[in-house]
């Protein structure tokens, strides 16, 4: 199973104040708060973060039939950059997903799987949410945020 | 605080953040934030810090997880102020 997440930068800046009193330690470790806190740009550390665990969270709430909103409990970790691309795992409780990203200045998209080889075979398309008929070709998984729809194909 | 009491106080609160123009009309109790508002999850957390400054109260993490309705606040909300 695929989960995947993406933010408009632009759609986050202007909906999201994640600098606001409080709103971090609502959604990241201590850990996820210093990757944040030391990260040359900590814009597309929060959302890269954020992306991580909501691919996860689609993973897990489909399979758990979970309804939650616990971003804590889903803990990013072995996050390795490299330029516009990251990869890393995300745990909830005892099970792990495997994660990997692609960061641009327009937007950030991870997807989400539990190996690693599933990662690597799917497609991934990102387009505009005015696309209708994206569901003609039977994604597995969808986001939308802002201008971008993200679609990824087994 | 009644029911509709605390409605009209979360309302304004929701209204900031729910993409759903028309459903915020209909709010009730059962309204769920994300598929009848289309809360972003990210601003879910705005409406959990908006909720703490209103009533001034500290909404835990165990608590956050649920708050996923207008229902389930109005239960934290009213738990958290018998705290008090």
């Amino acid at each position: 199973m695929i989960g995947n997440d993406i933010v408009d930068m632009e759609q986050a800046e202007q909906d999201s104040n994640w600098k606001r009193p409080g709103y971090l330690d609502k959604l990241f470790t201590s850990e996820e708060q210093f990757l944040i806190s030391s990260a040359i740009q900590p814009d597309i550390m929060v959302w890269l973060l954020w992306t991580m665990k909501e691919s996860a969270y689609k993973i897990e709430s489909k399979t758990n039939k979970l309804q939650e909103f616990a971003p804590v409990k889903l803990i990013c970790n072995n996050l390795i950059i490299h330029e516009n691309t990251a990869t890393g795992n995300v745990t909830y409780g005892n099970q792990v997903y495997f994660t990997k990203s692609t960061l641009l200045a327009e937007y950030i998209h991870t997807i989400a799987a539990l190996t690693n080889e599933e990662l690597n075979t799917v497609s991934i398309a990102i387009t505009s949410p005015k696309s209708e008929n994206y569901k003609t070709n039977n994604p597995s998984s969808i986001s939308h945020h802002g201008k971008y729809l993200a679609l990824v194909y087994k | 605080m009644t029911n509709e009491e605390l409605i009209a106080k979360l309302k304004p609160i929701v209204a900031s953040y729910a993409q759903d123009k028309a459903a915020l009309e209909k709010i009730d109790k059962d309204t769920d934030f994300i598929k009848d508002l289309k809360i972003n999850s990210a601003n879910l957390v705005d409406v959990v810090l908006d909720v703490e400054e209103e009533f001034d109260i500290v909404i835990d993490n165990t608590s956050m997880e649920k708050m996923l309705s207008v229902g389930a606040a109005m239960d934290i909300i009213e738990a958290k102020l018998q705290e008090k």
